[in-house]
């Protein structure tokens, strides 16, 4: 109870935080839902308690702060909620609905006690973060932008972002270092944190790193693995997501099993489920090139020796046909030529025969205008023979007409003979023998 | 870049005369020369699967030296 002090009511300290309890009590009896900012969650590993600042901004300045308590039990079994459906664990900066008393203490003050925490505010919360920084790339033009980049046919060099120890780095580095097809690979690990709120900021100085030394690499690729699937959610920062966005190189992402795709894996310009799975695309991407090259080699192969045997194939058919062309040729004018002498012969008879039958068919001609010939003949000589006759000396004889020789030769002029020469007078029947006695010249001149 | 041919500029000159042979558009005349052709862009991709010509340390020290080179 209160004393009095010169005059005055006075209230040990104790009273007076008492009597705050105790008017909070009556006051703010209940537990009630709250919503606020946890700026920092303050877990102690060692007591296992959290103690969370709260607060609420309005225009990025804090109106409102509180503190809170969050015992282990309650801790623990939220936290596994949230893991569970965010995938996230509590952590600082999250929006939360949570279920709480006022709490006053008289030694360390007024807070509240968190009994509960509903995971799908701060699910929506996360979500509707996760939107506005997609929507954000999307205005600034960036959204799409590594993926039009173009990766090299063969993605040979590779910046890791990734922790040496992590267990998906060394799935990754299983699989394209000890692949079985003698795929070479360049890479160099440029170490950062994965997970939690300070990794977008080592993940995005890292990639600033890699991009003073750019023309050494063909791609970046962020491999996280073996943490499970909580903690992902930075993944949506804005800013990380905007430095791999806007890269100069093709940014891959292996980052996790989750089944809700990131912000960071939503532009990468390709992402894989896991490290090995990411791996294993590289490797695809080297059969792509290698295998059409095997296959050009047995193709052309194949192909050059086809149009070799084709050619030469069609070569021998030709000279096949050729030969048998010309043996054709040659068979048919041999024939011809050893024909020839009997179409000659043949020939030659057939001319034969058309000759002999024109000759026969002169001769036939001639011994017919010969006979006619003769008969003609014939009648001219009966004719001539008739005059002849006529002009016989017998005949001559007979009409009275005689010849007259002088030593046998008949005489037509007196010039022949002279006086006293025996003459031999030829009558039609018998002859006078007479002497010339005088010769009587006829007249001339 | 640092060959007469990148290997890219290979592949595709490889696919290129993978076509022509195949559509039959190579005549016998061409073909050693064509063939010739084929194996050296064939061996710059293979030798590519399988070298790099990478180093470490110049990337360090590139990092190292703030100057961009």
């Amino acid at each position: 109870m209160a004393e009095i002090i010169n005059d005055k009511q006075v209230f040990s300290l104790l009273e007076v935080t008492n009597s705050i309890r105790k008017t909070i009590n009556d006051r703010y009896g209940s537990s009630f839902w709250i919503k606020a900012e946890m700026n920092k969650l303050n877990h102690y590993s060692h007591s296992g308690h959290c103690y969370p600042d709260l607060v609420e901004k309005q225009d990025g300045k804090v109106i409102a702060e509180m503190r809170a308590t969050l015992w282990r039990p309650d801790f623990e079994r939220i936290n596994a909620q949230f893991q569970k459906i965010l995938k996230e664990p509590l952590k600082d900066g999250i929006k939360i609905l949570f279920l709480a008393r006022i709490n006053y203490d008289p030694k360390y003050g007024i807070s509240l006690s968190i009994q509960d925490i509903d995971p799908s505010f701060t699910l929506g919360d996360l979500e509707k973060e996760k939107q506005l920084s997609i929507q954000k790339l999307r205005e600034e033009g960036i959204f799409d932008q590594n993926k039009t980049l173009s990766l090299p046919l063969l993605p040979q060099r590779i910046a890791i972002i990734s922790v040496e120890t992590s267990k998906g780095y060394a799935d990754f580095l299983k699989v394209i270092e000890g692949n079985q097809w003698n795929y070479k690979f360049f890479h160099l690990l440029f170490p950062s944190l994965l997970q939690g709120d300070k990794a977008p900021m080592a993940i995005t100085g890292q990639l600033k790193q890699i991009r003073k030394v750019k023309h050494h690499f063909d791609m970046v690729a962020i491999i996280r693995g073996g943490g499970g699937d909580i903690g992902l959610a930075c993944y949506n920062d804005f800013e990380l997501a905007k430095e791999i966005a806007t890269f100069p190189l093709p940014v891959l992402t292996g980052i996790g099993h989750a089944t809700n795709e990131t912000v960071s894996e939503m532009i990468a310009y390709s992402n894989q489920i896991t490290p090995t799975k990411l791996a294993e695309y590289l490797i695809q991407k080297f059969h792509d090139f290698s295998v059409p090259v095997q296959r050009a080699e047995e193709k052309i192969v194949y192909r050059a020796r086809r149009l070799l045997s084709d050619k030469n194939l069609s070569l021998r058919n030709q000279v096949k046909y050729f030969k048998s062309l010309t043996e054709n040729i040659l068979s048919y004018n041999k024939t011809r030529l050893a024909q020839l002498p009997k179409m000659l012969a043949k020939d030659i008879d057939g001319q034969l025969n058309r000759h002999s039958i024109y000759l026969n068919q002169s001769i036939e001609q001639i011994e017919r205008n010969s006979d006619q010939l003769l008969k003609d003949q014939k009648q001219l000589l009966q004719s001539l023979e008739k005059n002849i006759e006529i002009m016989s000396p017998q005949n001559v004889l007979k009409r009275g007409f005689s010849i007259t020789l002088v030593n046998g030769k008949s005489v037509r002029s007196t010039d022949e003979l002279k006086s006293g020469q025996e003459l031999e007078t030829h009558l039609f029947e018998g002859k006078v023998i007479s002497t010339i006695e005088s010769i009587q010249k006829s007249k001339e001149e | 870049m640092k060959k007469e041919i990148t290997y890219t500029a290979a592949f595709e000159e490889l696919q290129a005369i993978v076509n022509e042979i195949e559509e039959g558009e190579i005549s016998v005349d061409e073909l050693s020369e064509k063939v010739k052709r084929a194996a050296l862009l064939i061996k710059i991709c293979k030798d590519k699967l399988s070298t790099t010509e990478e180093n470490v340390e110049e990337i360090l020290k590139e990092l190292e030296g703030e100057e961009p080179i």
